[in-house]
């Protein structure tokens, strides 16, 4: 039995999230994600933990290590809850993913449960039931429109790669026949453009994603500039306080708002500046993790008096990620114009008048418009998805690397196969029969 | 029921599956008869004179492994032996050999003969005797009743054989021996699922009348030692002899395309599936027209006889049209044709009625093997004699039964895909019907599978003993490679760098160096120790390589199709109403009904069903579980 992995919570944002693992690596990963070879946790037991990578702490985490059978698999089971923020969850997967686990199949879990008998049948049904409208839920949205969608899209690449086995495969098998023989050039440029295709479409993950989870938008500027006059505007009620002292905002302050029907997550932020106090200090800390966080970042200037030079260190701070400016308060007499920003998009607003609101909405969804205009119609949205294109991708890289290494055929084309199966699992599979039927039909075979 | 005579195991057909069944069955113990209709055509090769080739080379050695005989008995009477892709990789790679077609037969005559608890019998069955659907006996034409508690089917394409050359047809098992008829219907009458397959053999000519000269010889290369199929043979004794290629032309396509009327094949004459790759050559023509020529080999039927197999040229066109036709090739313009082709049609039994060990499950001691089951070749249907062998042998001891997995045997992948997927067409093994191809070399058949063997009791105690000494000297080898690094100290450094860009790196184990561009088993062979490098033959250094060279794919390959392919163990409940499966849609459900996939792995190899449909497929499966 393999381990898996699995964030439990729903994606998106929540103030925890989990991750669980099941299967027998699994306290062998967590060991590898706390960096202690010998760390030996008392089961059941909820300790809290650093989650170390090379660059240091990921995220301090609560995690529970339960022993087999004693879990609700069964199986040795590790979860973890860890800060809601999609992106440690996100890099939280991807590095357990790293350690000989993979992710879970809808339902994996559930399913090693019932296999080991930790659950009765009624219990498991009423389980399948919430699988099945989950499963639903996703088949609808996910497997029906966009896996139907996508293996629609794949076609061509697994068409052209199936071209490249039956190649390969009638060299291999059918050494006594009169065939052509085989232009290894040719092959190598054809796999080159499938793993260009491939890798094009999972880059719209990327982009897919945000469809799905939504866009993090995170609202920053020093104190006084009018953030959460802003939030406020975009949010279209008054949720956060607003008062001219500087620093009242001292807490990230985040709500789901629906832009133009697209789901964005909004951040008011506490100002970026030293810290007055403690309690300013832990906000100006969240402030940090929300930009972290944030696939886009507004910028809030006050229009009305000049560069400062905390403007300048957030400016600067900014710089990492996608973001936009916007100069406010233009209802006052403006003394900064939006130069020298080093050609940043730059947006004109009050949150007084409702000024330019508009143009920062439309800048804020930016993303999503060039999205719309992109010759790709399709973009992934589910992670499974994602990770088959990127294993299918990388085994298609393994089998280029061996042909220019001069590696055989049969080496060459267990890769090719491999990168079958992963797109398989997306377009359905290709029987060896499948493959065998297109040789056949592709070349007289036989004495 | 009063019996003329019993024994544990009865066999049926004395072709190259019912051969291997009554070896392995009296061998372990179980007193055997092998009841066949011409005691002289014992292993008769019905079509080409060869055995081996791309896969089916390989499974000559697992059977030769597992303690089968079809290796040794070819290696005693093969006349032409060939390692195919000998310039591929090691697992692709197969050994091949033509055989002296009246040799082999007497060889596995006198094998069959000389083993203790074996008996002969010439006869035809006509009928099964099998109350409350367990197996207790046969009645043959001449009136005697056999007693038995396990019988294995081998009938080949003798089940209401039908042969075809032109507009005539006549009932036959091969050309001019009876077909089985009365067999045919008794299996009918079990209920048992029948489909009718055909397969072709293309026309026997005169050596004397060929004019050798204007065809190409196909030398065997005088520095390849003849690669063996049996792990216990030191050499190859019999003289080599060899092949002749030629073409077909424009000119004589244009005269088959003509005739296609008279060919039962495109008339609708001939109802049965033929193979795809093994097409007549009226199909070459038709199917692919725009080739200007095919290609024929002369193969020479042995040292014995003038009789040459015309291979490629298959055909079921009336016999007086053949003549006329293959004087159109060159070389054969006053070729006399002795045995005319001609095509069979023949009932095989819907292989999904049997169990992992060939038994069919709804007759206790009924076991099918070979051609019966839909399958062709003489390996294919020879590695399922065995199997069925050993398990009716074991039936009648009360041994639990016998089966190979597809991840560990091309004779394992070979069971699962006919019990699990059934036939359309008749099968025919391929390297790349298995998942684990790298990892099923012909040379590791003996790795993989001599313990079995040895555990069932089919590999002799020398066998066992060549093996493990085998064994210990590859392990050395394997320390060896790992152990020895070459330094830029060494005499061997520079020759070597030249030949293979080692980039000024300090040292090199060898077993890396092996990895690299334009080495050669030989090559490192003369860098390993003494010690290692003299204990055996260069064969050995090639083993360990190989190993070498795979390992690391193998384990990628493994870790692709555990994370993909984790559930197809599973078993699907008999009788689970697919329709009633929530959320899986009409279509889908459809196409489970017909297949009738028995385990997870099966369904997800059923063309067409979409990954949706599996998802909720498994999670209703997992949890009726
Ligand atoms: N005139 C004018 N005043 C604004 C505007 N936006 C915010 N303010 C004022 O600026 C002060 C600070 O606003 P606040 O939203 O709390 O700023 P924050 O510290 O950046 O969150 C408040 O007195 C607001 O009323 C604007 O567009 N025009
Ligand atoms: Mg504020």
């Amino acid at each position: 039995m393999d381990t898996i992995v699995a964030l439990s919570t729903p994606p998106g944002r929540s103030a925890i999230g989990v991750v669980r693992l099941s299967g027998p690596a699994s306290l062998q990963i967590l060991r590898a994600l706390v960096q202690q070879d010998l760390f030996a946790p008392e089961p059941n037991r909820v300790v809290l933990k650093s989650l170390l990578v090379d660059e240091g702490v990921l995220d301090q985490c609560l995690v529970t290590y339960f022993q087999a059978p004693h879990s609700f698999t069964g199986e040795d089971m590790v979860e973890i809850s860890c800060h809601g923020s999609p992106v440690v969850l996100r890099q939280l997967i991807d590095l357990i993913q790293s350690h000989e686990a993979r992710l879970a199949e809808p339902g994996e879990f559930t399913l090693r449960s019932c296999r080991n008998g930790k659950m009765n049948l009624s219990q498991a049904e009423a389980i399948r039931d919430l699988i099945n409208a989950q499963t639903q839920a996703a088949a609808v949205q996910a497997t029906r429109q966009l896996s139907g969608e996508l293996a629609q899209a794949l076609q061509p690449s697994k068409h052209e790669l199936i071209r490249v086995i039956v190649t390969l495969e009638s060299a291999i098998e059918f050494v006594e026949d009169d065939l052509p023989a085989v232009q290894l050039d040719d092959i190598k440029e054809t796999i080159d453009r499938i793993i260009a295709d491939v890798a094009n479409l999972a880059e719209t993950y990327r982009a897919g994603h945000l469809l799905r989870d939504g866009l993090r938008v995170a609202i920053v500027g020093r104190p006084n500039v009018g953030k959460s006059s802003l939030f406020n505007r975009l949010l279209m009620f008054e949720r956060a306080i607003v008062t001219d002292v500087a620093g009242t905002t001292r807490d990230s302050l985040t709500e789901s708002i629906s832009l133009q029907g697209i789901p964005v997550s909004l951040t008011d932020t506490a100002g970026f500046r030293e810290a007055g106090d403690k309690i300013e200090a832990i906000g100006i800390e969240r402030t940090r993790r929300a930009m972290a966080d944030a696939d886009l970042l507004v910028l809030v200037i006050d229009g009305s008096c000049s560069l400062r030079e905390e403007d300048q260190q957030i400016l600067e701070a900014a710089r990492e990620h996608p973001f936009v400016v916007a100069i406010n308060k233009t209802d006052l007499p403006q003394v900064t114009a939006g130069k020298n920003l080093n050609g940043a998009q730059v947006v004109h607003v009050s949150a007084l008048t409702d000024e330019g609101i508009p143009q920062l909405t439309a800048a804020i969804l930016e993303p999503f418009s060039s999205l719309d205009s992109a010759s790709v119609g399709l973009l992934i949205t589910d992670s499974r998805h994602h990770d088959l294109l990127i294993r299918a991708k990388n085994s298609l890289a393994a089998a280029s690397r061996s042909m220019d290494q001069g590696a055989g055929e049969e080496i060459v084309v267990a890769d090719l196969h491999n990168a079958l199966r992963f797109l398989g699992a997306i377009t359905g599979e290709t029987t060896s029969e499948q493959i065998l039927g297109e040789i056949f039909s592709t070349f007289c075979i036989g004495k | 029921m009063v019996f003329d005579e019993t024994f544990d195991v009865l066999v049926i057909g004395g072709g190259h599956a019912g051969c291997e069944a009554a070896s392995a069955s009296a061998r372990l113990g179980a007193t055997t008869a092998l009841l066949t209709l011409n005691l002289d055509l014992i292993g008769q090769m019905s079509c080409n004179p060869a055995i081996g080739g791309i896969a089916k080379g390989h499974l000559v050695r697992e059977i030769d492994a597992l303690g089968g005989i079809m290796g040794r008995v070819i290696d005693r009477t093969g006349i032409q032996f060939r390692l195919l892709n000998r310039s591929r990789g090691p697992a692709v790679q197969s050994p091949r050999a033509q055989a002296d077609r009246a040799l082999y037969r007497l060889e596995m005559r006198n094998t069959l003969e000389n083993t203790p608890n074996l008996s002969l019998r010439q006869g035809m069955v006509v009928d099964l005797l099998t109350p409350n659907n367990t197996v207790s006996g046969v009645v043959m034409q001449d009136g005697r009743r056999i007693g038995a508690k396990a019988v294995v089917i081998a009938a080949g394409t003798f089940l209401n054989g039908l042969i075809h050359t032109g507009r005539t047809t006549y009932t036959a098992g091969r050309a001019g021996e009876p077909a089985s008829v009365e067999l045919a219907e008794t299996l009918k009458r079990l209920g048992l699922p029948v489909g009718r397959l055909k397969t072709g053999t293309p026309p026997r000519l005169d050596g004397r009348t060929i004019n050798w000269e204007a065809f190409q010889r196909q030398r065997q290369q005088a520095d390849e030692r003849p690669v063996a199929f049996s792990f216990s043979t030191d050499k190859i004794e019999q003289p080599q002899i060899d092949c002749y290629i030629g073409y077909t032309t424009g000119q004589l396509h244009e005269s088959i395309r003509k005739n296609l009327h008279e060919s039962p094949l495109y008339s609708g004459q001939i109802k049965g599936v033929g193979p795809r790759y093994c097409p007549s050559i009226e199909d070459k023509v038709v199917k692919f027209a725009d080739k200007d020529r095919h290609q024929l080999f002369l193969e020479p039927e042995g040292h014995d006889t003038n009789e040459v197999y015309l291979n490629g040229f298959s055909t079921s066109l009336p016999a007086g049209l053949q003549q006329e036709l293959v004087r159109m090739v060159p070389g054969l313009e006053n070729a006399n044709i002795i045995r005319p082709g001609y095509a069979i049609e023949y009932d095989y039994i819907d292989p999904r009625e049997l169990g992992p060990d060939l038994q069919v499950r709804r007759i206790a001691g009924l076991f099918h093997a070979g051609q019966v089951n839909g399958t062709t070749g003489y390996e294919e249907a020879a590695c399922q004699g065995l199997l069925a062998g050993i398990n009716a042998a074991f039936l009648s001891q009360g041994r639990p039964r016998f089966g190979l997995r597809r991840e560990e045997s091309y004779i394992g992948v070979l069971v699962d895909d006919l019990i699990s997927q059934g036939v359309d067409e008749p099968y025919r093994i391929f390297t790349s019907r298995a998942e684990y191809r790298l990892a099923f070399r012909h040379d590791n058949a003996d790795e993989r599978l001599s313990k079995y063997g040895r555990e069932i009791g089919l590999v002799g105690d020398r066998e066992w003993e060549r093996f493990n000494q085998r064994r210990d000297r590859i392990a050395k080898i394997k320390k060896a490679l790992t152990g020895t690094r070459i330094r830029k100290s060494d005499p061997a450094y520079i020759a070597l760098a030249e030949k293979t860009a080692l980039n000024g790196v300090d040292s090199i184990s060898l077993e890396d160096l092996a990895k690299r561009p334009g080495m050669t088993s030989v090559l490192i062979s003369q860098l390993l120790p003494a010690e290692a490098r003299l204990a055996g033959p260069v064969e050995d250094v090639e083993f360990a390589l190989s190993d070498n060279l795979y390992s690391g794919y193998i384990k990628s390959q493994e870790n692709a199709i555990q994370r993909l392919h984790a559930h197809d163990t599973l078993l699907i409940p008999s009788g689970l109403d697919f329709r009633a499966v929530s959320g899986l849609s009409h279509e889908m459900a459809e196409r489970l009904e017909r297949a009738q996939p028995v385990t997870f792995g099966a369904a997800r190899r059923i063309p067409g069903l979409t990954p949706a449909a599996l998802a909720t497929l498994l999670v209703s499966v997992s949890v009726s579980a």
